[in-house]
C-alpha cells in the first residue's frame, strides 16, 4: 500500500499536468502543428478568462453558457489575433516570400507585440490584481475519494481535455480540413500549388486554436480561482515546454509531456523546497532539447 | 500619472505668476513606486493616500509655497528603481523621497539616496536592513524584528509546540521567517517544517500537503493577500484544520473577497483597522472609500502617514528646506498621530508602533482581546 501521502502529491500533480495540458492542446495547434510562431497564446487564454469573467458578474448565466461563450470569445480572439500580426506577413505570394524563414519567423515579434498590448491593455481595464471571483462558480468543491481529495474542476478538465484531445486528433487525420492543416504547415508553396486556400486554412486553424485556449483559460480560472493580467504568463511557458518535450507536432505527445510536467513539480515539492519546484519545468526543457532534439514523441522535422 | 503632474505643474505655474516671486517653487518630493505592472495595485494605492494627504496639506497654508510630489513608476523592478533614484538625486528642486514598495527595491534604490544623502522613506520596506543602509533610511511600517518576536510570543501563549513556517522567496519573506523562528525557539517551540514559494504561486496543494505531514499544531505564514487567498482557500479545499496565522502585510479586505469562507478563522497582527472608532482613522476611511470606491487596506494607510510624516517634516524645516535639515527634521518626529497608530522614530530611525491582534470571522477582520 502506497503512503496516502503520495497518493495524494501524485493526484494533485496530475490535475496540475491536466491544467498545463489544457493549455497545450491549443498551443500545439498552432505553433507546432501549423508550425507558426505564436507568442500570443497565452493572452487568448487571458481574455477568455477576463470575457468570461465579465458575462459571470453580468448576468450570472449557468456553468455551460460560460463555456459556450469562452468558446466564441475564443474563436474571435484567434481571429483578430490572426488578422493584427499574422496576416500582413503574408502579403507576398512570390515563391522567394514564401519560402523565407525570416518572414514566417517574425511573427515570433508580432504575435509577442499584439500579447504585451494585449495584457497592458487588460491591465488598464481591470486593474493588475486578481479579480474575485463569484464563488458559486468556482469549480473546487472537494470530493474524498478513499484517503486522497480530490475537487469537481478535476473531473471537468478531465473531460474536455480529453474532448479536446479525441477531437482534435480525428480533425486532425480524418477530415479534410486536417488534411490542409498539414498540408500548410508541411509546405506552404506545394500547398498552394495543389489548390489549398492556405489563408482560409490558417485563420480556421487560428479559430479552433484560439477555441480552445480561450476555454482553458476561463476552465483554469475557475478552478483556481485566480483570474489576473499575467495569468498567461506562466502557463503559456509550461504548455511551450510541454510542446518541446513532446515533439513540437504531436498534440497527443504534449498531453502526455504536460502531465509528465505536473506529476514531476509536485513530487518534486516533496524532495526540494517549493520555490525551486519551477526548475524541474526549465530542466525538462534543458535534457529535452540536448537528449532528444526531436521531442519524445516527435516525428523527424527541421525546426526553428 | 502624467495628467497629474500637469496638473500639479500648472498650479505652481499659476502660483509664480499670480506672484511672481521665486519663492514661490514649490518644493518638491519625489514618490517611487509601483504603478504599473504585477504588484500596480499597492502602488496606485499609495497614490491614492498620498494625493489625499498631499491636498489636504496644500489647502492648510501651512507654508506659504505649495508642494509637489512627483510620482516615478519602478514596477516594483530593482533596475528600475535605481534608475528613479538617480534621476531624484540629480533633480536639487527634490528634497526628499517616498517609497518604493518592496524592501528589495527600497533597499536597492538606498543605496544611491545613501551616497547622494536624499533622506528616504518607505511606506512599507520592511526588511530588517533596509534602515542600517544609512542614517538617510526611514520607514514607516513595523519589521518583522518587531512582529516576529509579537507573534512567537503569541504562539507560545496559545500552547502552540511544533510550528510550520512558509513565506514568500523575497528578502521580507525572509525576515519573516527568520523572525519569527528565533524567538519561537528561544520559547521552547519546534519550528518543524520552513520553506519559502515563489510569489504569484498558483498551486499550493503540494505544499500544503508537505506541511501537513510535519504535523504541525499551526501554521505561520508570511504572504501578501493574493499569495495569502490562494493559499487558505486550497488550504480548506484540502481539508486543513490546523491554524493558520500571517502578518500585517496580509492584512487587506480583498483577501476577504478572494478567499470567502476560507479566510475565517486566519489570526494575524495589525497596525491598522478600517473598523477602528478612533476619528482619524474614520476620517481616513471614509474619505478614501468615497474618492476612490473601496476601503483602504494597511498599505495605503501606511503611505498616508508617511506621506502626513514628510509634510509635517516640510512645514518644521520651511524656509530652509533641503535634504540635510529634512533629515534632521524626519530623525525628530516624535508621536506623530497616523492613522497606524502613533508614530515616533527612535535612534535607528525605526518607528515604534503599537501591534494589536485581529481574527478574520464571519468574513471580517475582527480585534482580539
Amino acid at each position: 500500500m502506497i503512503d496516502p501521502y503520495y497518493l495524494q502529491q501524485l493526484v494533485i500533480g496530475l490535475s496540475l499536468g491536466m491544467t498545463y495540458a489544457l493549455m497545450a492542446i491549443g498551443f500545439t495547434l498552432i505553433f507546432g502543428v501549423l508550425n507558426v510562431v505564436n507568442f500570443a497564446h497565452g493572452e487568448v487564454y487571458t481574455i477568455g478568462a477576463f470575457a468570461s469573467l465579465v458575462l459571470i458578474t453580468a448576468v450570472a448565466p449557468p456553468f455551460v453558457a460560460v463555456v459556450v461563450f469562452a468558446l466564441a470569445i475564443g474563436a474571435l480572439a484567434g481571429f483578430s489575433l490572426e488578422r493584427i500580426a499574422f496576416k500582413p506577413f503574408r502579403r507576398f505570394t512570390d515563391e522567394a516570400s514564401l519560402k523565407s524563414r525570416a518572414m514566417r519567423e517574425a511573427t515570433l515579434l508580432s504575435s509577442l507585440a499584439v500579447s504585451i498590448i494585449a495584457r497592458e491593455a487588460i491591465e488598464l481595464l481591470f486593474g493588475s490584481q486578481q479579480q474575485a471571483v463569484p464563488f458559486e462558480y468556482l469549480i473546487n468543491q472537494p470530493i474524498h475519494l478513499g484517503p486522497v481529495i480530490i475537487v469537481t474542476g478535476d473531473l471537468i478538465i478531465f473531460g474536455i481535455s480529453a474532448l479536446m484531445l479525441i477531437g482534435l486528433q480525428f480533425l486532425l487525420t480524418r477530415t479534410h480540413v486536417g488534411l490542409s492543416i498539414r498540408a500548410v504547415s508541411n509546405n506552404p508553396l506545394g500547398a498552394r500549388y495543389v489548390g489549398i486556400n492556405v489563408d482560409r486554412t490558417i485563420i480556421m486553424t487560428f479559430v479552433i486554436g484560439g477555441m480552445m485556449g480561450a476555454a482553458a483559460g476561463i476552465l483554469v480560472g475557475l478552478y483556481y480561482g485566480v483570474i489576473f493580467p499575467a495569468m498567461g504568463f506562466i502557463p503559456g511557458v509550461k504548455a511551450f515546454v510541454a510542446m518541446v518535450m513532446g515533439g513540437l507536432s504531436s498534440i497527443p505527445g504534449a498531453v502526455i509531456c504536460a502531465i509528465i510536467l505536473g506529476l514531476s513539480e509536485s513530487v518534486a515539492v516533496t524532495f526540494i523546497s517549493s520555490g525551486w519546484a519551477d526548475m524541474v519545468a526549465y530542466g525538462f526543457l534543458i535534457v529535452t532539447l540536448i537528449f532528444f532534439p526531436q521531442g519524445l514523441f516527435g516525428a523527424r522535422r527541421e525546426r526553428v | 500619472m502624467t495628467r497629474l503632474k500637469t496638473t500639479a505643474l500648472i498650479g505652481a505655474l499659476a502660483a509664480l505668476v499670480a506672484t511672481g516671486a521665486h519663492a514661490q517653487d514649490p518644493i518638491k518630493i519625489g514618490y517611487q513606486l509601483p504603478l504599473t505592472g504585477d504588484t500596480a495595485q499597492y502602488g496606485q494605492g499609495f497614490r491614492n493616500a498620498a494625493q489625499m494627504q498631499l491636498e489636504k496639506f496644500n489647502a492648510s497654508g501651512k507654508i506659504p509655497v505649495p508642494v509637489e510630489i512627483v510620482y516615478e513608476d519602478s514596477r516594483s523592478d530593482a533596475k528600475e528603481g535605481v534608475t528613479i533614484a538617480r534621476k531624484f538625486v540629480d533633480d536639487p528642486a527634490i528634497v526628499a523621497v517616498l517609497g518604493d514598495f518592496t524592501s528589495t527595491v527600497s533597499m536597492a534604490a538606498a543605496q544611491v539616496y545613501r551616497q547622494a544623502g536624499m533622506p528616504q522613506l518607505s511606506q512599507t520596506a520592511s526588511h530588517p536592513d533596509y534602515t542600517k543602509i544609512s542614517e538617510y533610511q526611514f520607514r514607516n511600517i513595523t519589521t518583522q524584528d518587531q512582529e516576529g518576536p509579537y507573534n512567537a510570543d503569541w504562539f507560545t501563549e496559545l500552547g502552540y509546540k511544533k510550528v510550520a513556517v512558509i513565506a514568500e522567496q523575497t528578502d521580507w519573506g525572509q525576515s519573516v521567517v527568520d523572525g519569527f523562528s528565533e524567538r519561537f525557539k528561544e520559547d521552547g517551540g519546534e519550528i518543524v517544517f520552513s520553506e519559502f514559494f515563489n510569489r504569484g504561486l498558483k498551486d499550493f496543494r503540494s505544499v500544503i500537503t508537505k506541511i501537513e505531514r510535519a504535523q504541525p499544531d499551526a501554521i505561520y505564514t508570511g504572504f501578501f493577500y493574493e499569495d495569502g487567498a490562494n493559499f487558505l482557500r486550497q488550504a480548506r479545499q484540502l481539508g486543513v484544520e490546523t491554524p493558520i496565522f500571517s502578518t500585517s502585510a496580509a492584512y487587506n479586505p480583498a483577501l476577504i473577497d478572494l478567499a470567502g469562507e476560507a479566510a475565517n478563522g486566519m489570526k494575524l497582527t495589525v497596525t491598522f483597522l478600517p473598523t477602528s472608532d478612533d476619528p482619524n482613522v474614520k476620517a481616513f476611511v471614509d474619505e478614501y472609500t468615497e474618492r476612490y470606491g473601496e476601503a483602504p487596506g494597511q498599505f495605503p494607510a501606511q503611505a498616508y502617514d508617511a506621506v502626513g510624516i514628510m509634510l509635517d517634516a516640510v512645514a518644521k524645516t520651511y524656509p530652509d528646506t533641503t535634504r540635510e535639515t529634512m533629515r534632521d527634521a524626519l530623525a525628530e518626529t516624535k508621536d506623530y498621530p497616523g492613522v497606524t497608530g502613533v508614530t515616533t522614530f527612535d535612534e535607528n530611525r525605526e518607528p515604534a508602533k503599537e501591534l494589536a491582534k485581529a481574527e478574520v470571522k464571519d468574513g471580517e477582520f475582527v480585534a482580539l482581546p
